[in-house]
């Protein structure tokens, strides 16, 4: 099913939050979402939690003859399942760009640097090498599948043992994990892909975006380091146009996060030889956080509060001083603005309207309802001073006889296109009731 | 059946006079054709930093405080009043899709067609459902742009005798640069023949009809055989068009009928091998100047 | 994992010349043609050392087949890259199809998406088709190139010229351009599409390891590479200019 298309409104606000270096979950403009490393029961079993995008990552591997050019090399095959339900908008099937681009950038992240020793994998040269298949799938998108799909990859990788083979001459025997314990990969080094997006053609720049923000990005640009700060791969995408400075920039920032993120990683593997040692739990079914219906808990999440009291102050500078309390019995027809009390009308034209509408508002007005109709005059008069309030009235019932003049903006329709003015002129629209 | 072949041969590089290298008005992309801020930017160019850069590859061409690039090869831009030759692509609610080589298809408004008869009426909805009857997918048609669209679409009418459906003859697709601007783009050629040169580059080769229909308005399709003294008129102009469109000879009726006259001691076929089209040329060309001086 | 010696060829040899006897900052002959169809609106013909390439450019045109596609503030453009199937020392069994031509062809798009100015022509479609015929590395760039060419041939207005090139990099010496032998080497390679005037990078990729510092040295190796393929270009393209105002007689 096609993808609802982003309104214009939304657009827009992200945009402009980006501008002003505001992210819709609150982070930095440089962080990475929370990110959670869990393992299956089976060895090579990896699932990748980066905020809400979740990606799961298997190895398996086979015996099979090598190819022909390279007979004393293993073969190393990765796949990466955009399924429906990932998001609605992936199609089951058909192979779409975007899994095109996600298969070849993981490929080249992870097969052209060399990251395993494919020699290893030999067991009879010309005959016999192991096929080690990586199948990754994304359980859900929520922004930036690239990241999470190499962390995921390259973690399950390392996870991952192989059964030992045994060699006798010409015999090759392959020991189930009872009998000899499988062994790990030889892994050279960890590639860590790490997208930034770029806004406003290449303005502003973020790292690790979420759904929204890569909605309206312009492009993207990913970066694969190690540790040792080697870069394995480097791919622009999108028809942004970059400078040199941005993408050594970028590569700088990526360096910083690839080593945080190999630490988690390493933490991660570590914690689970541990449980695995000790044997304890561990495995898919566990790592389940236990999300009990009954306890409706969330994840605080961190509001921005660094400006608010300027704005508040701001705000309450612009407004004026709320007009003085008018003891009088007569009360003004609602919705007039006390700009000064008893002066003359000035705008001149409305003069007649006005008066008729006084005097049937008048008739219907009751002396006990004073009090509550002061003071929803002084709010709506407050509302209306500020000018930036604005007041829209969709309601079609001019012609009905007011009683209860608590919604005082029951403006005709005509007045809604021209309720942008100030307020004094918004208020004298409302008398034309 | 006698097949020619030939091996390729390095073409012969294009004589270039001295003056030719200090032409400074032919840019391409990316060029700078000026820092001042006075000028206006016309169709080809950019404004980048404040200086009016070149975005095609073409002549400068400056009027008063306008500047404006032409690029040597464009799709076609319709004008108001341009003659177009264009096949139908769709049938759609109350109107026909042109394909015109431009680069949106143009439209033909069911309002701005003659109905066959002549007569003039408020189309009604039968008339809608019956367009097909009046146009298919697949006819070629001529006619004149009435306006263009604000997206670049250009809106078409028939409403005249002399436009409508075109029956038997050979279309030759060019390209729109090569068309010159007249006062008529429909011509009977002395040779035996009828031209409709469109501005769109679609050049419309077809024998000269006898009588003028009055009545037809333009969807009568005259089926008859036509003969075979003027299928050899007609390929032979049809060859002739190509070698001038190869050699990037401007087309318009004189253009064409000198070309025809100088190929007459040639076999029709033997018109498109490389080194009798560049004699036709030639030839053309020399008599273009003694016609002009 | 930076290793000069493949199989006893060595990609740099200590006087400083490589497997084809040029020096590390040396591109291959640049041999171009625009216009080599009478049909297209656009084509041309590059030669890149032995790697060979044909472009050809239809456009902008209405939009034919799927409506969803239309945009209505630009032009789509849609990009084929396909080799041929004796391009390749084996004989290649899909020309186009297959992951690697489709992520190509995904680049090509993006590529241009960038320079063309798409905004001119709303609603409308512009296809460029680029063909390998003879493969011999640096196929992206070649393409790239070649379909610049096109695209000034067809009238397109662009931004600037799109060159291309890749850079290896060996024994800390940045390699420009680099061919078959090189590419398959294992040597950090790096493609690089840049308009030269503006020094703005349409598309940045690489493969295999490379240490962060030798980032900076390699890009700025890679835009002085496209910068002298930008030179060529504009050759032909001023040449191609003159000889057809000579023939309308402007």
């Amino acid at each position: 099913m096609k993808d609802t298309p982003l309104s214009n409104c939304e657009r827009d606000f992200l945009l402009k939050a980006i501008e002003e270096k505001k992210r819709l979950d609150g982070r930095q403009t440089y962080d990475y979402r929370k990110m959670k490393i869990t393992f299956g029961t089976d060895y090579g079993c990896c699932f990748v939690d980066l905020g809400k995008t979740r990606v799961m990552a298997q190895v398996s591997c086979e015996l099979v003859t090598p190819k022909e050019n390279r007979p004393n090399e293993g073969i190393m095959f990765f796949n990466i399942e955009l399924s429906p339900m990932a998001s609605p908008a992936f199609e089951q099937g058909r192979q779409s760009e975007l899994s095109v681009k996600l298969n070849r950038q993981l490929e080249r992240c992870l097969r052209n640097s060399k990251c395993i020793d494919t020699e290893s994998l030999c067991v009879v040269s010309g005959e016999k090498v192991w096929q080690i298949r990586v199948d990754v799938h994304m359980l859900n998108h929520d922004g930036n599948l690239m990241d999470a799909a190499s962390i995921a990859a390259i973690t399950a990788l390392c996870h991952f043992r192989r059964p030992d083979v045994g060699i006798q001459g010409d015999e090759v025997t392959v020991y189930s994990p009872e009998e000899r314990d499988p062994i790990p990969l030889s892994i050279y080094h960890m590639p860590i892909s790490v997208s930034f997006s770029f806004f406003q053609q290449g303005t502003y720049l973020l790292v690790d975006p979420c759904e929204r923000e890569e909605r309206v990005m312009d492009g993207l640009l990913m970066i694969a380091m190690n540790k040792h700060r080697e870069i394995c791969s480097i791919q622009s995408s999108g028809g942004i146009m970059l400078l040199k400075e941005q993408v050594m920039r970028c590569s700088k920032i990526a360096s910083v996060k690839v080593s945080e993120i190999t630490e988690l990683l390493s933490k991660a593997l570590e914690n689970d030889k541990k449980a695995r040692k000790e044997g304890g739990r561990c495995g898919f079914a566990e790592s389940m956080p236990q999300e009990r219906i009954t306890a409706l808990k969330m994840d605080e999440t961190s509001v921005e509060m660094t400006d608010v009291t300027e704005r508040a102050k701001d705000i309450v500078q612009k407004t004026e001083a709320p007009p003085q309390l008018v003891r009088s019995p007569v009360v003004p027809v609602p919705g007039v603005g006390q700009v000064g009390q008893g002066l003359q009308n000035t705008w001149g034209l409305e003069e007649e309207d006005e008066e008729e509408t006084e005097e049937c508002d008048n008739s219907d007005e009751e002396q006990e309802e004073k009090v509550t109709k002061m003071e929803e005059e002084e709010h709506e008069k407050e509302a209306s001073r500020e000018g930036d309030v604005v007041e829209i009235s969709d309601s079609e019932e001019e012609d009905v006889v007011i009683l209860h003049p608590e919604t005082p903006d029951k403006t005709p329709k005509n007045t809604e296109s021209r309720s942008h003015q100030k307020g004094a002129a918004a208020s004298k629209k409302r008398q034309k009731k | 059946m006698a097949a020619d072949m030939r091996l390729p041969t390095i073409q012969k590089p294009v004589s270039l006079s001295v003056s030719a290298f200090d032409r400074k008005d032919l840019v391409v992309p990316g060029d700078v054709i000026t820092s001042d801020t006075g000028f206006m930017r016309g169709h080809g160019t950019y404004v980048d930093d404040d200086k009016l850069t070149a975005s095609v590859a073409g002549e400068v061409q400056r009027v008063d405080k306008l500047i404006c690039v032409r690029p040597l090869k464009t799709r076609f831009n319709g004008e108001v009043g341009d003659v177009v030759v264009g096949r139908v692509t769709e049938v759609q609610q109350k109107r026909w899709k042109v394909e015109t080589n431009s680069r949106l298809d143009s439209i033909l408004l069911l309002s701005s067609v003659n109905l066959p008869g002549g007569e003039l009426r408020r189309r009604s909805a039968e008339d809608e459902l019956t367009m097909r009857e009046y146009l298919q997918e697949g006819d070629l048609i001529s006619a004149e742009v009435q306006s263009v669209f604000s997206d670049g679409a250009l809106s078409m009418h028939t409403r005249s005798l002399k436009y409508g459906k075109l029956g038997q003859g050979v279309l030759v697709q060019l390209s729109p640069s090569l068309i010159k601007r007249q006062k008529t783009h429909f011509h009977n050629l002395p040779c035996g023949a009828s031209i409709i040169l469109g501005n769109n580059g679609f050049v419309w080769l077809y024998p000269t009809p006898e009588q003028q229909e009055e009545e037809a308005g333009g969807f009568y399709t005259n089926l008859e055989p036509v003969g075979l003294s003027d299928r050899e008129v007609i390929s032979r102009l049809r060859n002739c068009l190509l070698a001038l469109a190869a050699h990037k000879v401007l087309l318009y009726d004189t253009s064409v009928l000198y070309c025809y006259e100088s190929s007459v001691h040639h076999q029709v076929k033997d018109i498109l091998k490389p080194e009798v089209m560049e004699e036709i040329v030639m030839l053309t060309q020399q008599k273009l100047l003694e016609q002009e001086g | 994992m930076v290793c000069g010696n493949m199989a006893g060829l060595e990609l740099l040899s200590d006087q400083g010349y490589r497997l084809d006897g040029r020096k590390a900052s040396e591109l291959r002959k640049v041999q171009a043609r625009m216009g080599v169809f009478a049909q297209a609106d656009g084509s041309a013909y590059l030669e890149q050392g032995n790697t060979k390439a044909l472009a050809v450019v239809y456009g902008p045109h209405e939009i034919r087949g799927s409506r969803s596609w239309i945009r209505h503030d630009r032009a789509v453009i849609n990009c084929q890259y396909s080799m041929a199937t004796f391009s390749t020392a084996e004989r290649k069994r899909r020309p186009h199809g297959d992951r690697k031509s489709t992520e190509m062809s995904l680049h090509l798009k993006q590529t241009f998406e960038a320079a063309v100015m798409t905004q001119l022509y709303p609603r409308s479609q512009i296809d460029i088709y680029v063909k390998i015929l003879q493969s011999d590395g640096g196929n992206y760039s070649v393409c790239v190139n070649a379909a610049t060419l096109a695209v000034i041939d067809a009238g397109i207005p662009m931004r600037d010229y799109v060159c291309a090139c890749s850079v290896g990099f060996v024994d800390e010496t940045p390699l420009a351009d680099l061919c078959y032998a090189e590419e398959s080497g294992g040597v950090s390679s790096l493609a690089l599409a840049l308009l030269p005037r503006g020094g703005q990078i349409a598309l940045l990729q690489m493969d295999a390891r490379l240490h962060q510092d030798h980032l900076d040295a390699l890009i700025e190796a890679a835009m002085t590479a496209c910068k002298g393929v930008g030179k060529v270009l504009d050759e032909v393209v001023r040449l191609h200019l003159k000889e057809v105002s000579v023939l309308t007689g402007e």
